[in-house]
């Protein structure tokens, strides 16, 4: 029954959204792609007011979704229904259907993690019906980055239990009468939590739209790699289309460059591959509004759980902005290298009290790097960030470290290689320091934020039954240095109690070494399965 | 209603692994040889990946003989027939059901729930039953209708097929039936139980039906509502038709969980006499996928999944419990009660001794994995 995940084209349908080029007159060619492609079996239908001249088909013309869920929608049609279409023909329609048919930047806010890859994000809705009824097999965001008219979401819980019958035998299903109770009551529900039609896309359709030719000036974090920021250049190609060039280092003065292709979907939400330094990344960014911003994840394409937050300001006149401050902080009477990106930054750069800048090294109208010094008697605080009238930054200074959380407190990393289909999914750990504020206590409100220090890392058994199975040796191999897990083989292991896999329950130690003292912080990391349905939304 | 659902989290981890899995497909199919069934002698049927059934001769614990059966597998659920020579397998993803005649292999009864022509696909989730004298096969269909652009799901329904109706059946009656169920059986008088919500009994000439043993709208004071799944319908020696359920009961009408009782119990249907029983067996502290009772002594109940235990009912306590080599998903017992042979998951079948919980060995069958496959055991 699981065709999707047993299917090849599962692998190439996810990496197809900023790869393909699309032809020239690129609405006329999806609306005739749809029309010799989908009429099969769907229909066309009368023109309405609200569309008015642009041709209506049964089901297609009564939804609105994001480019992957309308990617996920056709190789689900070439999956199980036989649609037999080229992956150029494809992308048109993809194209077509978020531009007239997409969800508005506000639409996408509280679900950009599931686009974005963020594939450990651990959901919570205040609603238990929502969670029992859709997020109990796939995500909640794969539900809430969609929106249809009643009608719609009716036909998709008709396909739901006739295309896996056993949705109403499963746990949090065989307790009640599902199907009635997914009829009668969750399909209004989401018609009114998810509806076709609203206001904000009615706004969004009519506003004006960012333009992306131009300058970015960026900033990038990644676990266990640290900072880095440079410019992204943007150049306009066919449509919507363009091309990409990446010219950056990492704080460490690696160089972060490389080149590449963007597709622009819904008018903001940018989709890019690009070669980093021989790597193939993607990025899925949203612009804002205004224009001045793009935000997101960029993430390897072969382990998206390799990934770094990306923050980029337009580097345009008008735009003054500080996105960026790195390192976090500096201890009490040391001095250390910090660089300050952003864009439009003039002026006189102030890093609060008990800093001083010694020296500005390096100046540009999209980053300064200063040389800066903590007073020895510094106490601890977290300090605004300003370059002329230009404020946004943070940077804490430190006169010691009060406790250590581990970030993410609560991970997975999953099995793989081992001659299966699936590679191994790493976990990332950070230490975050902080301070205990002026209560000198640490866990209350007046906490101050330290930041990320460097740590040195290993596990243990999160519990009596992982430390019996021996999660530690089986379940994989923690970097010291960098935080970087890598879990074990997958398959089931002869080794092993009842030969099972390499799953395992354990507790991830940050140890940080300030001074005299070294501090602990954990965190906890599930080692588990593999991810057999890898859709391009979760 | 907040109490049962932090009862059902706690739980739904659990059960829910027990869903539909892949099949592998078959190109072509044989006929293997080997001895007909000897009367009198006691034999265990399973199945396995990529579709066939194998025999197990019992007096030697050694496999027989294996069956092909067309098709792809999935979920391998078998009934043996009375005639004791006669097994029907739901497979082929749940749409088919073939009989077999294990003596020979041959295929005796076929049928297929979809009609390509109507656009409606049909499967059955475990719910198949033969009536006592074999003469009729009861098989719960869930269709679903392939529109062009929209699927509609339609009415779930009882299917009467005459098994002597050949390779090309089609139900000879119908009725309307309540949707999630999942195993059923046959009572002496020809009733058939249905077990879904509750469980359900229905006269099979009437199609009329009604509530037999309640278990989700159960009303036992300071017992939470149970959690029921079972998709191993298990012929047991002792007839009885039984199915395990998790429940939680309070101390008292303040229903506080902190305090409450984590109970096993099953639901049983005397298939005799139709008496019932709704029996606390112990503390839940691990998950069974199968229970049953003890063939020679019906105070003991055995139950599998990661390990096989067995239970003292009127004590409610854990016996003793053996580790296994892996998961086991389905339990079956000899009929002198003396050995547990346990099947389901990879591909061999253990058996333990049914007193000490020794292992006696293990049966290696050829194919692969058994995945939910229902083993029987029976005499010929």
């Amino acid at each position: 029954m699981n065709t999707i995940i047993r299917s090849p084209l599962a692998f190439a349908i996810s990496a197809a959204l900023a790869t393909t080029a699309l032809p020239a007159s690129a609405q006329e060619d999806a609306v005739k792609i749809v029309q010799s492609k989908c009429l099969a079996c769907h229909t066309e239908e009368s023109h309405t007011k609200k569309n008015e001249g642009a041709p209506q088909w049964s089901r297609i013309s009564h939804q609105r979704k994001t480019p992957e869920g309308w990617l996920m929608t056709i190789g689900r049609m070439q999956m199980m229904h036989g649609l037999q279409i080229s992956d150029d023909e494809r992308s048109a329609v993809v194209k077509y259907l978020a531009d007239r048919q997409g969800l508005a930047p506000e639409e996408t806010a509280d679900y950009r993690y599931a686009m974005e890859r963020r594939l450990d994000t651990m959901e919570a809705f205040d609603d238990s019906f929502f969670e029992e009824m859709c997020a109990r097999c796939h995500s909640g965001a794969r539900v809430g980055l969609q929106r249809r008219p009643a009608e719609e979401w009716e036909h998709l819980v008709h396909f739901h239990l006739g295309q896996w019958p056993s949705t109403e035998y499963q746990a949090l299903a065989r307790d009640r009468d599902w199907f009635p109770m997914a009829i009668n009551d969750m399909v209004p529900k989401l018609a009114k939590m998810f509806p076709m039609d609203s206001d904000s896309w009615d706004h969004w359709q009519a506003a004006p739209k960012p333009e992306f030719v131009g300058q970015w000036s960026f900033a990038v974090h990644q676990p266990g790699r640290g900072d880095g920021s440079g410019l992204m250049t943007v150049t306009k190609q066919e449509g919507d289309q363009y091309s990409v060039s990446v010219d950056g280092q990492w704080a460490d003065g690696t160089p972060l460059k490389g080149s590449g292709s963007a597709i622009v979907y819904t008018g903001f939400e940018w989709r890019a591959e690009i070669d980093l330094g021989g790597v193939i990344t993607r990025q899925v960014l949203a612009a804002s509004k205004d224009g001045m911003n793009l935000r997101g994840r960029v993430f390897e394409a072969a382990h998206d759980e390799r990934g770094m937050e990306f923050t980029a300001a337009k580097a345009t006149t008008g735009n003054s902005q500080i996105i960026a401050v790195y390192p976090q902080n500096l201890k009490a009477g040391e001095s250390t290298e910090v660089t300050i990106v952003g864009a439009g930054l003039k002026g006189r750069v102030s890093m609060g009290n008990g800093v001083s800048i010694e020296k500005v090294l390096k100046r540009s109208y999209n980053s300064v790097t200063v040389l800066t010094k903590a007073d020895a008697d510094a106490t601890t605080s977290a300090n605004a960030v300003t370059v002329g009238g230009v404020n946004g930054g943070q940077f804490a200074v430190y006169k010691k470290v009060d406790s250590v959380k581990v970030q993410p407190a609560f991970t997975i990393a999953r099995v793989g290689g081992n001659g299966g289909s699936t590679p191994k999914v790493q976990a990332r750990f950070e230490a975050e320091a902080w301070g205990a504020g002026p209560d000198g206590q640490s866990g209350t409100d007046d906490d101050i934020r330290i930041g990320y220090l460097p740590a040195n890392w290993h596990v243990e058994p999160f519990d009596e039954a992982a430390k019996a199975d021996n999660d530690v040796h089986f379940a994989g191999r923690m970097d010291a240095a960098s935080g970087v897990f890598t879990p074990g083989n997958a398959g089931p292991n002869p080794e092993r109690r009842m030969s099972t896999n390499n799953a395992g329950n354990l507790k991830v130690v940050a140890s940080v070494k300030d001074g005299d003292q070294t501090l602990q912080g954990d965190g906890q990391l599930i080692v588990t399965v593999q991810r057999w349905n890898d859709a391009p939304l979760p | 209603m907040n109490n049962k659902n932090k009862m059902r989290k706690t739980l739904r981890s659990l059960m829910a692994g027990a869903g539909i899995v892949g099949a592998a497909l078959t190109s072509g199919y044989t006929y293997a040889n080997g001895p007909a069934l000897k009367a009198g002698q006691e034999y265990m049927v399973v199945a396995n990946y990529p579709n066939q059934i194998h025999v197990l001769d019992l007096q030697t614990d050694s496999l027989l003989k294996t069956c092909k059966v067309p098709g792809a597998y999935g979920p391998g659920v078998l009934q043996v027939a009375p005639d004791k020579k006669t097994v029907y397998m739901l497979t082929n993803h749940y749409e088919d059901v073939y009989g077999i005649n294990v003596d020979d292999c041959s295929i005796s009864f076929h049928t297929t729930f979809s009609n390509k022509q109507k656009y409606l696909r049909t499967k059955s989730l475990f719910s198949m039953a033969l009536s006592p004298d074999g003469k009729e096969l009861y098989v719960m269909h869930n269709p679903t209708k392939l529109n062009r652009d929209h699927y509609r799901v339609q009415d779930s329904y009882l299917a009467v097929y005459n098994t002597a109706d050949g390779k090309d059946a089609k139900p000879v009656r119908t009725f309307p039936a309540p949707r999630q169920v999942t195993v059923m059986a046959t009572g002496k008088d020809g009733g058939l139980y249905m077990a879904g919500a509750d469980i359900y009994k229905m006269d099979v000439k009437t199609g009329n039906y009604d509530v037999h043993l309640p278990s989700r709208n159960w009303e036992r004071p300071l017992y939470v509502q149970p959690d029921v799944l079972n998709a191993w319908p298990i012929q047991t020696p002792s007839k009885d038709f039984t199915i395990l359920y998790t429940t939680a009961r309070f101390q008292d009408e303040k229903q506080d969980l902190a305090t409450a009782d984590w109970i096993y119990g099953y639901l049983n249907v005397d298939l005799e006499t139709g008496e019932t029983e709704t029996t606390d067996f112990g503390p839940i502290t691990e998950i069974y996928f199968t229970g049953m009772k003890s063939p020679k002594d019906p105070n003991l109940v055995y139950g599998v999944l990661n390990r096989l235990a067995k239970y003292d009912v009127k004590q409610q306590k854990l016996i003793k419990a053996a580790e296994l080599d892996h998961s086991y998903y389905c339990i079956a017992m000899n009929h002198d009660g003396s050995k547990v042979y346990l099947g389901g998951t990879f591909d061999d079948v253990a058996i333990y001794d049914a007193d000490s919980l020794e292992k006696l060995g293990n049966i290696k069958l050829p194919g692969g994995d058994m995945a939910i496959s229902t083993s029987q055991i029976f005499v010929r």
